[in-house]
């Protein structure tokens, strides 16, 4: 049951780990279609989950969770995820949000956490979100099949959150659309993932979205 | 070069922050931004080494302000988005600042303090003490002399509580000395200073408190 209960943990909004700052492209689509309602925003979501997250983050965390804490890995896998992410709001949004993530994990007293932090401060390590949150949750005790539970609920739920606070949709409207998307994430975890697994992405959408943001003067999230 | 060592064989890195932290918090408007740039020349004139972090809400006007105002090496601000959340972001969720606060140390080392500006908020505003060392509350006499009475916790639980634009309560109909006394009141004596950050007026004051507080010169 541990290791449910640290999942529980980790995919807890109130852990801090700077992630409510960042929309990841969905502030640039509501800018985009104003008047975005509930079914919207779950093929918006769905459309991330499955086109983003299972091809790409969710490959980059489970290449961290597997290499048992070598740091040479993560640095290659950290790179891999720096050169494909075309959108720079996106690329600074992942970093800065993986920065925060090892803050708390290493103030908490998490050794690999602090090792990477330092890494990341030196240049050795990027500390794109993905891959840190693979790495470290390795080593607090959840199995693979948790720790990608916990990241597609954590970026599915990201994003419904940051379209609450947008006022695309109603709180209650969220939580309608969050619990239609938990049996997609159980369904793409299911996908067998192998070692050499490619990074790919394809969600034009949410990257013209995300550019676009980044050019906003006025904007409440960092991406 | 990158090793391959595994964690339990390297030195963890558990150091607590070097430089002290010193948040500043207020609503919309009180005059935190106008508090950093008068303190400014003064804590360099002290020999302070610091640097500062704002939060803006919703663009980064306070950090180019300060970036722009000639008073400050560019370099030596950062700007943290608050994601809509002026509270979350130095309370329940503080750790882009704490990562903001820690590249500022890894890259000026012998940094000695670093401020936190707030995002423009209300009087329920606080900040974690995982964050900040020490918090200032400052509110202006032009938000009314009944803000004391409404006792907020940012108001109550902060370490100095500064009341800015001192020089306004003759044309907002505001008591002032009443006002401050209540302040004091509602605090429990804790202390109150008064400022006006344009002409410079209880800035050296403020300038004392920091000091004393967290880097213990008096």
């Amino acid at each position: 049951m541990l290791p449910t209960l640290r999942a529980l943990w980790q995919a807890d909004g109130a852990f801090p780990s700077g992630s409510f700052a960042f929309s990841y492209g969905i502030e640039g689509i509501i800018a985009l279609r104003h008047g975005l309602d509930a079914r919207e925003l779950k093929r918006l979501v769905s459309a991330a989950l499955q086109h983003r997250w299972a091809s790409y983050d969710r490959v980059a965390l489970l290449r961290a969770f597997r290499c048992n804490g070598d740091l040479a890995v993560i640095a290659a896998v950290d790179r891999e995820v720096e050169a494909s992410t075309l959108v720079e709001s996106l690329r600074a949004g992942s970093r800065r949000n993986g920065a925060s993530f090892l803050a708390s994990h290493a103030r908490i007293g998490n050794d690999l956490a602090a090792i990477l932090r330092d890494a990341v401060r030196s240049g050795e390590c990027l500390g794109h979100i993905a891959v840190m949150q693979g790495a470290v949750w390795s080593s607090v005790g959840l199995d693979e099949n948790l720790a990608q539970l916990t990241s597609g609920y954590t970026v599915a739920s990201g994003l419904i959150t940051a379209a609450i606070r947008l006022g695309a949709v109603g709180a209650l409207q969220g939580q309608e659309v969050l619990a239609d998307c938990l049996p997609l994430i159980e369904q793409l975890t299911m996908n067998e993932t192998p070692p050499d697994a490619e990074l790919e992405s394809f969600a034009p959408f949410l990257d013209v979205a995300a550019a676009r943001h980044a050019q906003a003067d006025l904007r409440l999230f960092a991406n | 070069m990158l090793d391959k060592l595994r964690p339990a064989e390297r030195t963890a890195a558990h150091t607590g922050p070097a430089a002290a932290r010193v948040g500043i918090g207020g609503p919309v408007g009180c005059g935190k931004t106008a508090l950093i740039e008068a303190l400014i020349p003064v804590l360099q004139r002290r020999g302070i080494d610091f640097a500062v972090v704002t939060n803006d809400l919703v663009t980064k006007e306070d950090a180019e302000r300060l970036r722009r105002s000639g008073l400050i090496d560019p370099a030596r601000v950062s700007a943290v988005e608050a994601g809509a959340c002026p509270h979350t972001v130095i309370r329940e969720d503080p750790t882009l600042n704490i990562a903001a606060g820690d590249d500022l140390e890894a890259r000026f080392p012998g940094l000695e303090l670093i401020l936190f500006e707030s995002g423009g908020d209300n009087l329920a505003s606080t900040f974690s003490l995982d964050l900040v060392d020490w918090w200032m509350f400052v509110i202006d006499v032009a938000g009314g002399d009944d803000i004391p009475r409404k006792r907020g916790p940012g108001l109550l639980r902060c370490d100095l509580l500064v009341v800015n634009k001192v020089d306004l309560a003759p044309h907002v109909g505001v008591a002032l000395e009443p006002m401050l006394a209540e302040a004091v009141k509602v605090r429990g004596g804790r202390p109150v200073l008064a400022t006006n950050a344009r002409s410079g007026a209880g800035i050296e004051a403020v300038a004392d408190a920091i000091s004393a507080a967290v880097l213990f010169r008096v």
